[in-house]
């Protein structure tokens, strides 16, 4: 069996899991099963849940942010302040949300299997001029923020304005925006650390969710010799993702010396003014929406919630 | 059979329909479509029970890319940028271009067609497209230069060269459509052909002079116009610096922070270009006409990005991509003398193809190749054949085949320039515009010699962008 | 319109349709033009509300990308109407008579083929993204403010199905070319030599004077 598994980009630590999912399922085989990675050349990333419905490739990355209408369920770990605080949380609580009936119920609908997430850090933000550590601050900054994350900096005044990843730093050059907020890694691959003055170490406004997902069709037709395999595998590959996003972020620090980054702390006040003002009213918008959809909204705020504490009891 | 074979023989039978005259648009997205069937139906084992599965999913996945990959911010730049050159007809603009010009410079030998090329490098600012532009300049240059007693032939070439010019200085469409099949930045690029379409009018203007000092009868040197005649020829022309300014500083403002993206840039530029044609005397019946022939090279121009689109959908699952920059890269062969065949190549393919489909229908192949010959995407300068990294790679062979394309335009046997000059002027013969042409072939042979072996002129400008 | 002279006319009611069909598809073409010419004015508000008044356009990129099919598609079959997408006539140009219309004829037929095909598949796409059963009927929508896509994912299916009708008035016009041997058949765009075509672009230019 040969699946053609379609990411974007280039290759970099986000799609980390992918790689070694595909290293350890042809290992596992002896090269019965083998995953060919395609990086953009066979769908454009927005489009990578219909080709998975269409059964153009057998697997896929992608964002819940860039469509909203067409995952609804999976945005409840893209509301902002969940108050995640690493990625091994964020695994949890991504892994949970993929199990409820509601989540696998709406990716059937896209004839899709959620397999594993790609779990990204907190999106903190590098801006350029003075540092804005205050809610007044924030007011007319513009930030390049998508998702429940844009909706959180416009509750305070700033005005979300979405560019593409690949044009965040010259959106920041050119002034368009102010402030991009992204992963450490993608700060690192887009070069939009380059042109920072500073960064955000503790605000932690929430994140992206970007699952795997598998052809329903393709994974039932696997043998299941295979299918075990490719099962078994999923947590070996958030494992080494893990670790090597880890790493990442030890060299985050030395980075931030080297280009002459500050690092901004807000204080505590501060940011529980911001979550009362961003956070409780889009969560609370969020779920009347959904349960005015059937979904059920509170249900899986609760589940989030829940795991996030059974995480960290487990700990 | 292996996904290669089916690469090629899919390619193979595109390029037959291209060339017995289907229209290439719908030649790519047909080769892109039965591609992709016959990989999957292929990947089926040719079971016949498999056939409806196999069509289901290539129609598909064919029909998401037009919409997929039009609805794109980046592609929004063509559109915009045909439709200035539209409104600067209406601006008024050429005629002032050439007013200024040859009041300012025409004292020098040979002045009036020095003074035509620096008019044409200057609407070359406003305008997306070489043909509009040489037409433009027949009517206007060309019997200007005729009434002192230039030689017919070369007035003609000076205005089929001069007319080049409008695809390497910004805004122009053609380094708008490579950015966007590379996956570069589109500013860079625009950026990028600044310096070597100034180049290239600086090498024509230093042969039209060589050859007005060596040859007396070519055309003498336009004197006597005061100051104050000058700098009043100045104002009617303004608009092209603003919309030069503009551009410029929205991609890459020396002075701080630039102003915007270049999609912004290209947009505010129409907008001043049109605020000046309603000045000029624009109405809507104009403005109807200017937006439907916008309209129509537009839908020209995104067919043939979907089309072959579709047909690069295709060479993604087949991967054919890779096998051909493994094959360029293997081959026991300095890069640049592979560079230089690949240039040729151009030179040839451009003789018989129109500039636009020649790069949509080689690049998504010959690009990776290129790149790949210069030790990848990633390369550093340092380790790199070409002695500059990816991007800067990508940006100097982006503005090299667009040269390529240009000096296409003026060669034998289906120059499109030297046609439109001789449909403009009844007492122009092709043949005799060929002829008249025929130094500025030679000079752009020179040129692009010289991108060549000094990829700094191409590279400077971008490099400060960082 | 000076391309309009490579269409010949006639009484007959191929020729009558070929002309029905002309107002719409420029009425489509000219939508293509003005959403062009929105374009402009989108960012010259945008870039002044940031530069002038802090206060961006929300949403500036997801209006361009919906923007994009209208002036992508709007006009594909006011463009075929002329025969004006692009090809390489070296040597349609020098066939006449039977041959030429052969040639024509298969040509016109394979582009029917893949617009058919593509009129299946853009529909499909079209409906992914469209479900009765939720809010604004929208199973996607766009990255920045939520705009639903099925709407500009829709044009794609309508202006290829206006071409396809084109298309088959010009295979009904090529093959009674073939079939009677015509010399200049009505209702399909006749090769201009490339001095014609240059001739005619000048007189156009001439007239915007
Ligand atoms: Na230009
Ligand atoms: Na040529």
């Amino acid at each position: 069996t040969e699946w053609n598994v379609s990411v974007w980009g280039k290759r970099r630590a986000f799609t980390e899991h992918v790689e070694k999912l595909a290293e350890l399922v042809s290992a596992k085989t002896n090269g019965e099963f083998t995953m060919n990675v395609s990086y953009g050349g066979l769908s454009k990333n927005r489009e990578n849940l219909d080709g998975i419905s269409i059964g153009a490739f057998e697997m896929a990355q992608f964002c819940a942010g860039y469509h909203p209408d067409k995952n609804r369920v999976v945005t409840v770990l893209e509301l902002p302040f969940l108050g995640v605080a690493n990625l091994a949380e964020e695994v949890a609580v991504s892994h949970a949300v993929y199990a409820h009936p509601a989540a696998t119920e709406e990716m059937a609908q896209w004839n899709a299997r959620l397999l594993m997430t790609s779990p990204m850090p907190q999106y903190n933000i590098v801006g350029t001029g003075d540092p804005r550590s205050t809610l007044a601050d924030f007011e007319g900054m513009r930030v390049r923020a998508t998702g429940g994350l844009g909706k959180a900096f416009a509750s305070v005044g700033s005005v979300p304005t979405s560019v593409t990843a690949t044009e965040a730093y010259q959106a920041m050059e050119s002034g368009v925006v102010d402030t991009v907020a992204f992963a450490q890694h993608a700060h690192l691959s887009y070069g939009t650390i380059n042109r920072a003055d500073w960064w955000t170490e503790n605000l932690n406004p929430g994140t992206v969710n970007c699952p795997v997902v598998v052809n329903i069709d393709a994974y039932e037709s696997l043998s299941d010799a295979h299918r075990a395999v490719l099962d078994e595998s999923v947590d070996e590959s958030i494992e080494y993702y893990l670790e090597n996003y880890a790493k990442l972020l030890q060299r985050w620090d030395d980075v931030l010396a080297e280009k002459g980054v500050e690092k901004v702390t807000i204080s505590d006040a501060e940011l529980s003014a911001f979550r009362a003002q961003a956070a409780d009213p889009i969560r609370a918008a969020w779920i009347a929406d959904m349960e005015a959809q059937g979904i059920p909204g509170q249900e899986l705020f609760d589940l989030v919630m829940t795991t996030l504490e059974n995480t960290r009891k487990g700990n | 059979m292996d996904p290669i074979s089916i690469g090629l023989w899919t390619t193979g039978g595109m390029l037959v329909l291209v060339f017995i005259g289907m229209r290439v648009a719908f030649a790519a997205g047909l080769a892109g479509f039965v591609g992709l069937f016959w990989l999957r139906w292929n990947g089926f084992d040719y079971d016949p029970a498999k056939f409806g599965k196999a069509l289901t999913i290539s129609v598909k996945i064919a029909g998401q890319v037009p919409h997929s990959k039009i609805a794109a911010q980046a592609l929004s730049l063509i559109p915009t940028f045909i439709l200035i050159g539209y409104l600067a007809y209406y601006a008024k603009l050429t005629t002032a271009l050439f007013e200024a010009a040859k009041r300012w410079i025409a004292w020098v030998p040979g002045g009036l067609a020095v003074s035509t090329v620096f008019a044409t490098a200057g609407f070359a600012a406003v305008s997306g497209a070489s043909v509009a532009t040489a037409a433009v300049f027949a009517r206007i240059a060309i019997p200007e230069m005729l009434k002192i007693g230039y030689n017919k032939q070369f007035a003609a070439g000076v205005v089929a060269a001069g007319g080049t010019l409008a695809s390497l200085i910004p805004p122009s469409a053609i380094l708008v459509i490579y950015a966007i099949i590379v996956e570069q930045d589109v500013g860079k690029l625009l950026l990028a052909g600044f310096i070597p379409g100034a180049f290239s009018a600086l090498v024509y203007a230093g042969l039209i002079i060589g050859i007005a000092v060596i040859f007396k009868n070519v055309g003498p040197p336009v004197t006597g116009f005061t100051w104050r005649e000058r700098f009043a020829a100045l104002p009617p022309a303004l608009p092209i610096v603003a919309v030069v300014v503009i551009i410029i500083f929205f991609v890459y403002n020396p002075f701080g922070d630039a102003w915007g993206t270049p999609t912004e840039g290209g947009a505010v530029g129409a907008f001043i270009v049109f605020l000046m044609a309603l000045y000029r005397g624009m109405r809507w019946a104009q403005l109807k006409d200017a937006l439907l022939e916008t309209a129509k090279l537009t839908v020209m121009i995104f067919s043939i990005i979907w089309g072959v689109l579709i047909y690069v959908r295709f060479l993604g699952f087949a991967d054919l991509p890779g096998v051909f920059s493994d094959w360029i890269t293997s081959l026991d062969m300095a890069p640049l003398l592979i560079l230089i065949c690949i240039l040729l190549a151009y030179a040839v393919l451009g003789m018989f193809m129109d500039a636009i489909g020649m790069l949509l229908l080689t690049l998504p192949v010959v690009y990776p190749a290129v790149m790949a010959l210069n030790g990848g995407e990633f390369v550093t300068a340092a380790d790199s054949a070409f002695g500059m990294n990816g991007t800067m790679c990508a940006i100097w062979f982006g503005i090299l085949v667009v040269k390529m394309a240009e000096f296409c335009l003026i060669t034998p046997p289906i120059g499109l320039n030297c046609f439109v000059v001789a449909g403009v002027r009844d007492d122009l013969t092709v043949q005799d515009v060929f002829k008249g042409v025929t130094p500025f072939f030679l000079a752009d042979g020179v040129t692009i010699a010289l991108l060549v072996a000094f990829p700094g002129i191409v590279l400077w400008l971008p490099s400060l962008v960082g | 319109m000076a391309s309009s002279s490579s269409v010949l006319q006639d009484e007959s009611w191929l020729s009558r349709a070929d002309r029905a069909l002309l107002p719409v598809e420029r009425i489509f073409a000219l939508f293509s033009g003005l959403a062009v010419f929105s374009l402009m004015f989108l960012a010259a508000y945008s870039v002044s509300g940031r530069k002038f008044f802090n206060q961006p356009l929300n949403g500036y990129v997801d209006y361009i990308e919906a923007a994009m099919p209208v002036i992508a598609f709007m006009g594909v079959s006011y463009v075929q109407r002329f025969g004006g997408h692009i090809r390489m006539d070296m040597i349609i140009g020098k066939m006449r008579g039977r041959v030429l219309w052969a040639l024509e004829l298969l040509t016109v037929t394979l582009i029917l083929v893949v617009i058919l095909a593509l009129i299946w598949g853009s529909w499909a796409h079209f409906d992914r993204s469209f479900d009765f059963a939720k809010p604004l009927w929208s199973r996607d929508s766009s990255i920045d403010i939520g705009i639903p896509m099925w709407p500009a994912k829709l044009l794609v299916p309508v202006a290829f199905s206006l071409l396809a009708v084109r298309l088959v008035l010009q295979i009904i016009g090529y093959g009674r070319a073939l079939v009677l041997g015509l010399e200049r058949p009505v209702a399909v765009p006749l090769i201009l030599t490339i001095e014609e075509q240059a001739m005619a672009e000048a007189a156009h230019l001439a007239e915007q004077e």
